[in-house]
This record gives structure tokens, sequence and C-alpha cells, in this order.
């Protein structure tokens, strides 16, 4: 169960696990503004590493801020890309 | 030989005008037909559609499109489809349209389609009215993708293209954890694929996937999420049929 009750605040061992920090993290970025599904954290021991590709640097931004927020007294590391918006030098030949 | 852009999950929010519109511009010396394989917008709000309306407003290619799930979260998708109508695309969702090019006749069959995995690690339509619900929509989008090929069948067209934005098939998401499968695509698109028989399957939905894939039927599956293709749209070159010059 979770509980957001700011009431009633999870017990010191819940609050500290890593693990749930991040199921949080990853339910605020989809619920937020960004509507972000597409970027995977995954921990790695006490840090934890952001992947994957978003519109813009923008967003990219905004969502490294938001982890650190988050993720608060753990490393975060940030390897997501921002998606390439150039046009293909060459089709690929299905005939 | 015929010539398809394709690109989905290209996400524009507000701030996002002009990201592709450049690159749409080249289309007319590389591609036929522009495919847009839903989650278009962030929210799917009217005025994220907006923006994605300027983006392919006027272009010299036809546009072909289906919303994704990111389209459907503001719970509008008649306006952001009417949005982009009025910008020229056409919107499918158990539908088919045949845009013609150079005289080809290309046929595009779409629907957004849903989750529920794939042969052997699939949801049932079992248990809880959620979980049967969740699995008959999933039904319902692969049987408007099947009736939709059907009609393309009966069209005379030199190429047909299945558009969706989930997938139907696993090749395309590999790199994606496989526990999130079945959110990600179903069977059922690729089993609709497959009874009528397509030249070209397109998709979007899993951005940490693969480019390349193919049904069991032997058709080729491309999955342009713009993340995977990490540009504007990728193209492929098709086959057109052999026509016979009436006598």
């Amino acid at each position: 169960m979770t509980d957001h009750d700011s009431t009633r605040p999870p017990g010191p061992a819940a609050a500290d696990n890593l693990d749930y920090r991040v199921a949080h993290l990853a339910e605020r970025l989809a619920a937020g503004p960004l509507g972000e599904l597409g970027v995977r954290l995954v921990p790695h021991g006490e840090s934890v590493l952001l992947t994957g590709t978003v519109p813009s640097t923008r967003c990219r931004d905004e969502i490294l801020g938001l982890a650190r927020e988050e993720l608060a007294g753990h490393p975060v590391h940030c390897d997501i890309l921002v998606a390439g918006t150039s046009s293909p030098d060459h089709g690929e030949d299905l005939t | 030989m015929i010539r398809v852009a394709a690109v989905g999950d290209i996400h524009m929010g507000l701030d996002s005008q002009g990201t592709l519109r450049p690159s749409f511009e080249t289309l007319p010396q590389c591609a036929d037909v522009l495919l847009l394989a839903g989650d278009l917008t962030r929210h799917g709000t009217t005025e994220e559609a907006r923006v994605v309306a300027r983006e392919i407003k006027d272009l010299p290619v036809p546009v072909v499109a289906v919303l994704g799930n990111h389209d459907h979260h503001d719970d509008r998708p008649a306006e952001v489809t009417a949005i982009l109508r009025d910008a020229g695309a056409q919107v499918l969702e158990g539908q088919a349209v045949v845009v013609t090019a150079g005289g080809a006749r290309i046929g595009v069959a779409g629907t957004k389609g849903f989750g529920g995995g794939f042969v052997g690690r699939c949801a049932g339509e079992f248990g809880e009215p959620v979980m049967k619900e969740f699995v008959r929509y999933s039904r319902r989008c692969a049987d408007g993708l099947l009736g939709a090929l059907k009609e393309l069948d009966e069209q005379d067209c030199d190429v047909r293209i299945a558009l969706t934005h989930f997938s139907p098939v696993a090749d395309t998401l590999a790199g994606e954890p496989a526990e999130i499968y079945p959110f990600l695509g179903s069977y059922l698109l690729a089993e609709a694929i497959d009874t009528v028989g397509a030249d070209l399957a397109v998709h979007g939905h899993a951005h940490a996937g693969t480019e390349h894939g193919m049904t069991t039927g032997g058709v080729r599956v491309r999955n342009v999420a713009q993340p995977v293709i990490g540009q504007a749209f990728h193209v492929y070159h098709l086959a057109g049929r052999e026509r016979v010059p009436s006598a």
C-alpha cells in the first residue's frame, strides 16, 4: 500500500527506500507537465541512471531537475538523449 | 518504386513548434507519403494538437496518421483528430485510405491498437471486468485494422501498409524491458495483418525498441518511434505492383 496522506508520512524504512523513491519519480514524470513515459530510471547501488530519448533539451533539463529533487541524497547520472530532427540521407530498400 | 516516409512519437508540446517542419519540407524530394504513427502530442490537448497541425499543414505530400496513447490522455481524441484533419492529415481509426502519388495507389489501413502481449505471454479475456475490457478493447482495435485491410484489398492498391501506434510484433520491442511487452503491443494486430496481407507494417510506441521486425506471416515491420530512428522520419522504398497497360 502507498500512502500519500501528508498527515501520515511513511515510516523511515519506506521513506528512505530508493526503489520506492524511484517508482514515485516515475509516476511524477508521467503525471506531470512533461507526460514522460519514455525515460528509464535505473538504480545502480546508491545512485540512479536516467536513460532514454526526449523531444528537447528543455525536457531533459526538467527531468534531471525533478530527479535530483525527488532523489535528493542519491547521485543522479543523466544519459538522456534529445531526439534527432534531421532528414535521412537515404531510404531503406524493401523492394 | 513507392517511397514511404514515417515517424511516430514526436510528442510535440507547446515549445516544439518548428522543430520538425524544416525536415518535413524536404519530403517531396525523398517520399511520396508521410505516415505518422501516433503519440504526436504529449498530453493530447487541443493546444498541442494545433502545434502538430501547424507542423504538417500544406505539406506537398499526403499525410496519414493514427493517434497514440498520449493523444488520448486529455480525453479529447475526437477534437485532436479534427484539428489534424483540418490541417490536411487523414487520421485513421479502424479505417483505410488510398492516396495517390505519381499514378501509384498507396493504401494505408490504420488503428491506434492496444496492448495485451504476444503469443504465449499475453493477457486473456478472463476475470475482473476491467481485465476483460482491456483485452476486448485490444481486440476491437485489431478487428478495425482487419476490416480496413480488407477494404484496401478491394481497392486496386499498388502497396498496402498497416499503420498502428502499438506494436504488432515483439521483434521491434527488443531493448525494452520484457516485463512491459504486454503494454507495448498485441499479437492480435499481427494476426490481422497476416490474415489479409500487407507490404509493410509501421508502428511507434516503443521508444527503447529496435527498428526492424517481421510478422510470422513474413510482413516487414518497422518501429518508427522518433527515439528509435533518431531522425525526423525514415523512408522505406517499396516495389509498386507491375501494371499491364490496357490495350
